[in-house]
């Protein structure tokens, strides 16, 4: 293993965003969050937790879901992306860590939700099991320096605990991913009727199923493009065939509650609401399930890449309607997110691509890069490991 | 002999108030909150601060409303209405917020974490925040607890020179704010605000015109707020059981296959 990377110009770029967003991060603990951020007395989440937390976290969810086809589905002709989505997973969950230490008024005091019993608050349960899970992916993901390191004595402990631990963290993403819908639901009054839904923890974990293999493919095709590997189409365009099934029912969901909660009429209106929730819908989902539902789109690299990035950005934006866009207090009262909130949020996604453009140099992440490693045609329990007698 | 804990409210009858801010006083001066360099603003009359903030744990609300022939001042206060079931309270992740038998919705600074989950889930938009604190921490009216506590009245309502708020039992305030509607129909409109308002509340306003109209939060149901999350937070338990259960069994069905094929191709 070679821990030497050569620095790409797109690493300064990331380094440049992280160096920006820590000169931020200062200004924030020196003076407190008002002094680089807009949220206020009216608006007290914002950006930072439409973006650095909701969307960081349902992006993160590409590691349960693809652990959940690969692993417990047993489809293990899609191993190939059980590695990337893991460490996937890792980063943007650290991330959002690291913006919920931003974010909080009182980042020191976080441990109290360890020590404390609040089992009606959604927030209670998202802390809890975004530890826990937090915890499940290093464990996780540990197995792949491990296994680099020859410790073959802590790989053997650590791969009889392997089976539960991996189903625990997929059953923790299924609670928390729709806890954090539960979260906006205790507030009917200040949501738009477009986005405030009871069926807000559903559509919140469905949606972040289905950002999964969005970016399991994204990562993919990026990945074989900057490392320069031939991506396997065919898997590929397999697993882009479950994400056109997915956009479609999510799609057929989300339209369902509407209608069912009587909301045609917001739809229609001409307000800014229906507009951003046309976008939503229009690029998040009906433009890349139309793309997807093409053969030629599945098999081309751009066209995945392009309908990929649309479903990510759909479920962003869905996030930012729910949480900012279609929250409304006071007339008088606005909120915008100031370039000190985007900064820093900037500086985490920076910081999340850097490590994982990093990790993928020096460890094998992908199957393609490490020919030492067998093809698991049929790949065994723990599947997260190499072929056995590699190690 | 003990007795049960009677939960206590105060009614604010708006109708009485002349706006001369006495209440806003003794409240800054019973929970040491600085006074602040306030503006006025483009907004109505006299009416200062424009919002509750976290020195300002109370505020008269002026309203212009035209009133038979003329315009004329209707009054209104924004304060914690120390809900019965607190939405804030049910959002707390390390309850720092918690009602007590006697009815105040008190804050602990000492669980606080800084999320501002309470302010997002205040149907009444009354917690507020020090953001240009370093530490900063939850702000809000407090039903002077402590007070309270030691059988005293809120400092409000001991300053009041007109008694527009008035301090008991609950049950007896809502009694006497009935009497009061009765007795003077001309005076009131025929509505108690925080009766029924999110399933109930230890503050109640009364008014001379629509509350809508003096800046209330109106439209709010009648059912507790925290049912909203707890109908999908009480099953989270069984759901993990579910969940964890199915799985297993699916891993161990897909993985068996696995194991047989690969069996099967050895053997072949």
């Amino acid at each position: 293993m070679n821990w030497r990377i050569r620095l790409t110009w797109w690493d300064w770029v990331l380094l440049t965003i992280m160096a920006i967003a820590f000169v931020l991060a200062v200004v924030r603990y020196a003076g407190g969050i008002g002094t680089v951020a807009n949220i206020n007395n009216a608006y007290p989440w914002g950006w930072w937790v439409g973006y650095g937390i909701m969307t960081m976290i349902a992006v993160g969810g590409v590691g349960f879901t693809i652990t959940l086809l690969v692993e417990v589905f047993g489809v293990h002709r899609y191993h190939a992306f059980l590695r990337p989505a893991v460490l996937m997973a890792l980063l943007c969950y650290s991330g959002a860590i690291i913006m919920l230490m931003v974010e909080l008024g009182r980042p020191w005091m976080v441990w109290m939700i360890l020590v404390s019993w609040a089992p009606t608050a959604a927030l209670y349960e998202v802390g809890w099991c975004a530890f826990l899970y937090l915890s499940v992916l290093a464990f996780e993901f540990a197995q792949v320096p491990l296994e680099q390191l020859g410790w073959g004595r802590v790989l053997s402990i650590t791969r009889v605990v392997y089976m539960p631990l991996m189903l625990l963290g997929v059953t923790l993403s299924h609670l928390h991913q729709s806890s954090l819908g539960t979260l906006m639901t205790l507030i009917p009054h200040k949501i738009n009727v477009l986005w405030w839904s009871e069926q807000l923890p559903l559509l919140y974990l469905f949606s972040a199923m289905m950002a999964g293999p969005a970016m399991a493919i994204l990562e993919y095709l990026a990945a074989a493009r900057w490392l320069g590997f031939e991506p396997r189409m065919e898997m590929v365009a397999g697993l882009a065939r479950i994400e056109a099934w997915l956009v479609a029912l999510f799609l057929v969901f989300k339209l369902g509650d509407l209608v069912s909660r009587g909301a045609t009429d917001a739809m229609l209106s001409g307000t800014w609401f229906a507009l951003s929730f046309w976008v939503e819908v229009g690029f998040g989902l009906l433009l890349p399930l139309v793309l997807l539902i093409m053969p030629e789109v599945r098999h081309s690299r751009g066209g995945l890449a392009v309908a990929s990035a649309l479903i990510v950005a759909g479920v962003l934006l869905h996030r930012l309607n729910v949480t900012v866009i279609g929250l409304r207090v006071r007339h008088w009262e606005t909120y915008v997110p100031s370039l000190g909130e985007i900064g820093i949020t900037l500086g985490i996604t920076a910081g999340a691509m850097f490590v994982f453009g990093a990790l993928i140099r020096i460890l094998p992440i992908h199957e393609e890069l490490s020919p030492a490693t067998e093809r698991h045609a049929a790949a065994p329990a723990g599947a997260l490991r190499r072929a056995p007698g590699v190690s | 002999m003990t007795t049960a804990v009677k939960p206590k409210a105060m009614i604010q009858d708006n109708t009485r108030c002349i706006g001369c801010r006495a209440c806003m006083v003794a409240c800054k001066s019973w929970n040491n909150r600085p006074a602040d360099h306030t503006d006025f603003f483009a907004g109505p009359g006299y009416q200062n601060p424009r919002d509750l903030d976290a020195n300002n744990y109370t505020l008269i609300t002026f309203n212009e409303i035209v009133t038979g022939a003329r315009p004329d001042w209707v009054f209104g206060r924004q304060l914690c209405m120390h809900c019965e079931h607190p939405a804030c309270a049910s959002a707390c992740p390390t309850t720092a917020l918690s009602k007590t038998a006697l009815c105040p919705v008190v804050f602990n600074k000492n669980r606080c974490i800084g999320c501002r989950a309470c302010m997002q889930a205040c149907p009444f938009l009354i917690p507020k925040y020090d953001y240009e604190n370093r530490a900063p921490l939850i702000h809000k009216c407090t039903f002077c607890a402590d007070r309270v506590e030691a059988g005293l009245k809120p400092a409000c309502a001991t300053v009041c020179p007109t008694s527009a708020i008035s301090f008991g039992d609950r049950d007896e305030m809502v009694a006497e704010a009935k009497r009061r509607i009765a007795s003077a129909p001309g005076t009131y409109i025929s509505y108690i605000y925080g009766l029924e308002e999110v399933g109930g509340t230890n503050v109640l306003h009364l008014s001379s015109v629509p509350f809508e109209q003096i800046g209330y939060v109106t439209g709010l149901p009648k059912t507790p707020m925290p049912d909203l999350t707890h109908r999908w937070l009480r099953v989270t338990p069984h759901f993990f059981a579910l969940l964890y259960a199915v799985f297993a069994a699916l891993t161990w069905i897909t993985h068996r296959r696995s194991r047989k094929h690969e069996d099967g191709a050895k053997t072949s």
